[in-house]
């Protein structure tokens, strides 16, 4: 039983893992605040999940997951260009909102609150994750992928542009490199990789409803990449275990399941709280948010 | 028709203009997000529910304990948690991503005192409404568009010939040349914290009147009044206000055309259209944005 529920508790780690280490490409080395990623995390969840509905093999679900969330990062990308800061996130909370509103509304696509149930288990090349172990080294191997290949944007020279614009937009553009163009493909792959979350979530749950995919969600999300610290992926993967464990340990405390939600959200909000006044840069961080 | 989403969009408006009217009055002396703006109002909507619904005092007394501890709230939430970020002179960015899990706390916190259920105040009964030439409009609605409007009014007298309306705006235009003439940018900022959020208060009550009570509701409220301040200009309450009640008739106007699940779509297609081609808003300077951190 216990062992039923650590593995459980890992494929939430990975996919929390993948959404902080895209995450890390906006708000860690472009330095967008970026806190509409649940938005693309949702889009590729339903991408998939109504291509699996309608008997797509699970690989080109998840490739399409991907796509769709990134030409909707592009989208995003287009008005954002010259919004930096506390500007651009009200705005990325607002794109945020109205994806999820969406979702709750479009009844015909989505079937709105009541979600959508019966999404199958990944099956590639004849072999269905069925069980919950063979899911777990799916995430692990995805999981692995994105961090090798998000490890290689960043140390490319695309991944030192991305820096350089963060550090010194007008800079960059002296040196005639296109900043729009950095920016936008950053917050592309950015969605891509949250719209592989969002299938790998889709096909292990089986089941979404808008409510995963609430603007609030981005909460957990950004206090990994925060409590890790901008721009390092190792403390990204050290922070998305403790804070991913930290709140399961009140499961054991025995409270009401009412009261366990919300009391979830208070202990990574306090944490969030405490960490942004005594250790703004995070772990290991090298930048501060501006 | 027309005249009836006209007023339908007013009655819309009037809510998101006491939103977006606290929330820019605190942007505009602080400089910074202040997203738990939408916890405070539905903080103090429960403390409405609390002080009439469960305690059964009278409706106008827990109006104003109502108001009064949402001003309260303020004033704590900014001497606990944004003071702190002040005086180590923490970016923007920072300050906006605490301002959220402040509102995530606020909310829990709402969740477990008072259940996840809808709630609603039954003051004043709905009825069938007016009939005034081509329009229907409950009294309530009539209350919620003459208050809003009386409230603006006060504020704008505040803020115009008050001498701590004008010490806020000193401190708005340039802080350290309001400090050198020696006014407090501490007191100050505490002040619009407290005002602002008596705005909030005061917004709760008509919003707990109209609709229901839930503990999600700050977030909604948040974005449209946000939407609203951007739209009419973040640095001035009334570029927010002027947003507001644009906001309001182009929504309701907009679901005479589409499905009324577009409401909130239609709210950020308005807001890009103004991001693309007039990012600083209706009454906004021009000037670039996401850098009053760095203007010293």
């Amino acid at each position: 039983m216990i062992s039923a529920y650590l593995i459980h508790i890992l494929i939430l780690i990975c996919i929390y893992l993948i959404l902080a280490l895209s995450l890390q490409i906006s708000v860690g080395y472009s330095g967008m605040l970026n806190l509409g990623h649940i938005a693309f995390y949702g889009v590729g969840a339903y991408t998939s999940t109504l291509l699996a509905l309608a008997g797509t093999p699970f690989l080109l679900c998840l490739l399409a997951a991907g796509l769709v969330s990134a030409v909707v990062g592009f989208l995003l990308s287009l008005p954002t260009d010259k919004i930096k800061g506390d500007y651009l996130a009200l705005i990325t909370v607002g794109f945020s909102y109205i994806v999820y509103s969406l979702m709750l509304n479009l009844d015909g696509v989505t079937r709105g609150p009541l979600g959508i149930p019966g999404i199958p288990r990944p099956e590639i090349f004849g072999f269905k994750f069925d069980s919950n172990t063979s899911f777990l080294i799916l995430s692990v191997v995805v999981t692995t992928l994105t961090y090798l290949a998000i490890k290689r944007i960043v140390d490319s020279p695309f991944g030192k542009l991305l820096e350089a614009v963060r550090d010194d937009e007008f800079g960059a553009k002296i040196l005639g490199k296109n900043t729009f163009k950095a920016k936008s493909f950053s917050l592309i792959i950015a969605s891509l990789f949250a719209g592989f979350a969002g299938s790998l979530y889709a096909h292990y749950i089986t089941f979404i409803d808008p409510s995963s995919f609430s603007l609030m969600q981005i909460i957990p999300i950004i206090s990994i990449v925060i409590v890790g610290g901008l721009t390092s992926l190792p403390g990204t993967v050290v922070a998305t275990f403790v804070l991913v464990l930290i709140p399961e340990a009140l499961r054991f405390v025995g409270l009401p399941s009412s009261i366990l939600g919300p009391m979830r959200q208070i202990i990574s909000s306090v944490i969030l709280l405490v960490i942004l006044i005594y250790k703004p840069k995070g772990f290991w961080g090298r930048v501060e948010l501006e | 028709m027309f005249y009836q989403i006209f007023v339908n969009g007013l009655i819309a408006g009037a809510i998101y203009a006491l939103v977006a009217s606290g929330f820019s009055l605190i942007y505009s002396t602080c400089k910074f997000v202040h997203f738990a703006h939408g916890a405070v109002i539905a903080s103090a909507a429960y403390f409405l529910y609390f002080f009439f619904s469960m305690l059964g005092l009278n409706f106008w007394l827990a109006c104003v304990l109502a108001v009064f501890l949402a001003s309260v709230l303020g004033y704590l939430i900014d001497k606990l948690f944004y003071y702190q970020f002040r005086r180590r002179r923490a970016s923007n960015a920072i300050i906006l991503i605490a301002s959220v899990a402040v509102l995530l706390i606020l909310e829990s916190l709402n969740l477990i005192f008072f259940g996840a259920d809808i709630k609603s105040i039954n003051f004043i009964e709905i009825g069938s409404g007016l009939k005034i030439g081509p329009i229907i409009i409950t009294s309530l609605q009539v209350f919620i568009i003459v208050s809003s409007l009386v409230l603006l009014c006060v504020l704008f007298l505040f803020m115009k010939y008050s001498k701590i309306g004008k010490a806020m705006r000193a401190v708005a235009d340039n802080k350290n040349v309001a400090e050198i003439v020696g006014i407090s940018a501490e007191k100050i900022y505490s002040w619009s914290f407290v005002v602002g959020s008596f705005i909030a208060g005061y917004a709760a009550i008509l919003i707990a009147l109209e609709q229901n009570i839930e503990p999600t509701m700050g977030t909604g409220l948040m974005i449209k009044g946000f939407t609203a301040s951007i739209v009419g200009g973040i640095e001035s309450v009334a570029g927010g206000v002027l947003g507001a009640f644009l906001l309001g008739l182009v929504e309701n106007f907009g679901i005479w055309y589409l499905p009324s699940s577009y409401k909130d779509a239609i709210a950020f297609f308005i807001l890009f259209v103004f991001l693309l081609f007039r990012p600083e808003g209706i009454l906004g300077l021009k000037k670039s944005f996401g850098n009053n951190n760095k203007s010293v």
